[in-house]
């Protein structure tokens, strides 16, 4: 043991390898669409997607330790921005509004919803995410719109670039929130909130802040997906799959390190790409079983189980 | 206003705020005993559904008969998913806060993994087979024997529940376990064997109460979670370990959806359900356990 | 020069008084020590200076500025800092973690990490933590647990320091130790004490003055030697008799 060891927070590598490493794979998969073929362009497209989603979610649940069970609220509202202002909107001013608004939704709801804690809060979130669902739907039925068609969205490669930045950004975000004052903040909330705040932590801004950051790149993310469609409904847009998956890759992977939901994307989606398509519904049983056997028997993911073999860091 | 104040909503109210009474009282059960919020209750009165749907479709069993068979089934899966599941949990020390959330997460699993079994096996399409649906009139209201039939059982059996827990001697243990976990321990509960029977005895109200909803409602493998939600609302209203509380916030929330239905619209049921659900979890954050925590 | 005062300090938990009237002050520099028998209300008034519950009437003021009112962290970062009698480590977190987290917040906050790290390892040297600097907190024993309270409390660089029964069941050697400890930091970081201690010689060698609570009231106040000889004391909390009964169980 040294005595000047460069950890504050369990999971932090120390040194500026892991978002050079991030980086380089980043530019390396910009030539993913020269490479392949359209399929796995779109599957690229998803993986993307589902890291740049646990990577934002691990910001509030992995850190601060308030599992959101309901991120598909930010994901949907995003969703529901660029649809609406599809053609009216160009994608540069679309796709950060979309942002915007999720985060602003996150800061107005943030100060009541984050007083409740622990159980209460995971099915709170849910319950928002399926109140906000139905508003949206009720919405859209008064004018009249039951579902809309989407004529020239962006190609498939456009949106694969867009949302391989998405992914970077938040998997970068993640990282160095978790280095940061913030992120000190946000662990020493999770492992006990009264204390942290009596060591001067302000633990009502903090988990505002987390809140919110962890909310605009969902919102983002659902920007980008909503093109994707060429017809909408609004079921799609906020469907409570997209939550539970989310909490399934974050736990399977590990919420505890900026690798983890990297780890846990890729292996769902390879999961999905032999399931989903031909048995949705065993793809479904396989991540309810997993996510039961992971909390219970590897709490910290596939990060925590390789760590063990590894020696363990500590 | 006339239709405001008819019997005939009267009686829709009271009917399904006697369907969410019970499935709140299976809740609490669990919950209060073991600080464990159930989020697959609901896919257990699903089961509870598709045993009457089936039996009676293909053997012609009446749902009546099926009551006990479904309670019989739930109970046993109470008893696996405690065994299985939840005893370790229990058993790991830890942050209360970080094990309920944890709980809640397994509960979730279960319940993706029950719904999606279930559709695997049934195909997810809405069946409905309704039984004893013909209609006649009560003075002005006109119901449905089916309907009168839920009506009673459900409040027979909240009725049975509550008896029980007054005069058995389990069900002053379940009560003693409700009220202070710590204490009961110390003047000889078996927690162990309490916990199990609280488990059974919640799956298996939830069992019954499916079978009561087939007779009437569209069944479909993911019909469970409105009715846990509602469930939720039920025990964090009634609150906790306070069983006739959680019947009365039954049915009054029963109450609210019907009228708030006939004010507004047919589609605004889902957003007037968790409308009160995120509301009541804003207004008591900590929910059941009431009071304030004081830091010391 | 005064540092805190509290001034007519009432506070009720549904009905039941756990404070009623409480006044006193400490000055810069002075240990102050807070005796009383279980559900005297010392905790909570511990509480009510640290910002975890708010007085109903009174008013707390620190340093010349009222900080009755404000939230725990503020109350922090003004220069107060507590320990917990039931300890509260991040038990997740490693003792050198604990304490670097404190030291990234508090009254005088570092900026970067390292920095944060420097001190913390400093404090822990002090406290006698450095050979488990690395263990999870979770797995301290109890007496070491007790000390990353104060080393906690002491990374986030206060003026005045609360210790909440730091001493309670520690072995008479832990408790030797403790003392010395406490006196040491005191002497380096310049720091005020206020104490509530169960071991009753700790609290008597420790203090140069002590306020006496009892069924949440001051019943005195005065030098260690002064509180010995006191009547009313003798009767309430030490000596037994019919009040000390009533006193137990509330």
């Amino acid at each position: 043991m040294t005595a000047a060891p460069t950890t504050t927070a369990p999971g932090v590598t120390g040194t500026w390898r892991f978002p050079v490493a991030t980086l380089a794979a980043g530019l390396f998969a910009i030539a993913v669409p020269q490479v392949v073929g359209s399929y796995y362009v779109s599957v690229a497209l998803t993986l993307c997607m589902w890291i740049a989603l646990t990577q934002s979610w691990t910001i509030l649940s992995g850190m601060a330790g308030y599992i959101s069970l309901g991120h598909v609220v930010f994901y949907g509202l995003g969703g529901y921005v660029s649809v609406v202002t599809w053609q009216l909107l160009p994608l540069w001013v679309a796709i950060p509004l979309a942002g915007l608004a999720a985060g602003l939704f996150a800061a107005i709801i943030g100060a009541p919803v984050l007083r409740v804690r622990g159980p209460y809060f995971v099915i709170l979130t849910f319950g928002i995410a399926e109140l906000v669902k139905y508003i949206v739907i009720n919405v859209e039925a008064t004018i009249a719109q039951a579902g809309r068609l989407m004529f020239g969205t962006p190609p498939v490669t456009i949106l694969f670039y867009v949302m391989l930045g998405l992914a970077v950004g938040a998997t970068l975000l993640a990282w160095s929130v978790r280095r940061s004052r913030l992120g000190a903040g946000l662990i020493a909330i999770r492992e006990d909130e009264p204390a942290a705040e009596t060591i001067g932590v302000p633990v009502v801004r903090y988990k505002t802040y987390a809140y919110i950051l962890s909310a605009v790149i969902p919102g983002m993310v659902g920007a980008v997906m909503g093109l994707r469609l060429t017809y909408v409904e609004v079921l799609q847009l906020f469907n409570p799959i997209i939550s539970f998956t989310i909490v399934t890759m974050a736990i399977i992977g590990g919420s505890d390190d900026a690798r983890g939901p990297v780890l846990g994307a890729g292996f769902l989606l390879v999961l999905s790409e032999l399931l989903w398509s031909s048995l949705p519904q065993l793809y479904m049983v396989a991540l309810g079983t997993l996510l039961v056997c992971f909390v219970l028997f590897a709490p910290n993911g596939i990060v925590g189980l390789l760590a063990r073999r590894g020696g363990g860091r500590r | 206003m006339d239709a405001f104040l008819s019997g005939q909503l009267l009686f829709s109210a009271l009917v399904i705020g006697s369907v969410y009474a019970l499935i709140g009282l299976g809740l609490n059960l669990v919950y209060g005993t073991m600080r464990l919020l159930n989020i697959a209750h609901g896919d257990l009165m699903m089961l509870g559904a598709y045993t009457s749907f089936w039996l009676l479709s293909l053997v012609g069993l009446s749902p009546i008969l099926s009551l006990l068979i479904a309670a019989l089934g739930a109970s046993a899966i109470g008893a696996a998913a405690y065994f299985g599941l939840f005893r370790r949990q229990i058993e790991i020390s830890g942050p209360v806060e970080k094990l309920e959330a944890n709980s809640l997460l397994l509960f979730f699993g279960l319940s993706v993994v029950v719904q999606n079994l279930a559709a695997l096996a049934f195909t997810a399409s809405p069946r409905a087979v309704p039984y004893l649906d013909q209609v006649f009139r009560v003075g002005e209201i006109s119901m449905t024997a089916n309907r009168l039939l839920t009506l009673g059982v459900a409040l027979a059996l909240c009725a049975a529940t509550v008896i029980f827990l007054r005069a058995n001697i389990y069900g002053l243990a379940i009560k003693a376990l409700i009220q202070n976990r710590d204490a009961a321990k110390i003047v000889g509960v078996k927690v162990e064997r309490v916990q199990l029977l609280s488990f059974m005895l919640g799956f298996g109200l939830a069992g019954l109460a499916g079978v009561l909803l087939s007779m009437t409602e569209q069944i479909s493998p993911f019909m469970g979670f409105p009715f846990t939600i509602a469930a939720f609302v039920v025990i964090i209203t009634g609150g906790l370990g306070n069983l006739t509380g959680g019947i009365i916030a039954g049915f009054l929330l029963g109450f609210i959806e019907i009228y708030g239905v006939v004010l507004t619209s047919q589609n605004a049921r889902s957003i007037i359900l968790y409308g009160v659900f995120v509301a009541i979890l804003l207004l008591r954050p900590q929910g059941l356990l009431g009071g304030r925590r004081v830091v010391r | 020069m005064t540092l805190l005062v509290a001034d007519r300090i009432s506070k009720s938990f549904g009905g039941v008084r756990a404070l009623n009237n409480v006044s006193f002050s400490v000055a810069e520099g002075e240990i102050v020590g807070l005796m009383g028998a279980n559900g005297a209300g010392k905790t909570t008034l511990f509480s009510v200076i640290a910002g975890h519950n708010r007085p109903d009437i009174g008013e707390v003021s620190f340093d010349g500025v009222r900080i009755n009112g404000l939230k725990p962290d503020r109350i922090c970062r003004a220069g107060i800092a507590r320990t917990f009698q039931i300890v509260r480590p991040f038990r997740g977190l490693t003792t050198l973690e604990n304490v670097a987290t404190a030291a990234r917040f508090g009254a005088r906050p570092a900026e970067k990490l390292a920095e944060a790290n420097e001190r913390a390892l400093l404090i822990l040297e002090e406290v006698g933590l450095l050979d488990v600097a690395h263990q999870p907190a979770a797995a301290l024993t109890l007496a070491s647990q007790k000390k990353l309270e104060v080393a906690k409390a002491l990374a986030t660089a206060p003026r005045l320091l609360l210790l909440d029964e730091v001493m309670a069941g520690l072995t008479p050697t832990e408790v030797r130790a403790m003392m010395t400890m406490v006196l040491e930091i005191r002497e380096r970081y310049g720091l005020t004490l206020l104490v509530i201690e169960h071991v009753m010689r700790a609290l008597m060698e420790l203090s140069r003055h002590i306020v006496v609570l009892h069924h949440g009231e001051k019943i005195a106040e005065g030098s260690p030697a002064e509180i010995a000889d006191n009547l009313d004391v003798q009767a309430a909390y030490l000596g037994g008799g019919p009040s000390a009964a009533g006193a137990a169980g509330t």
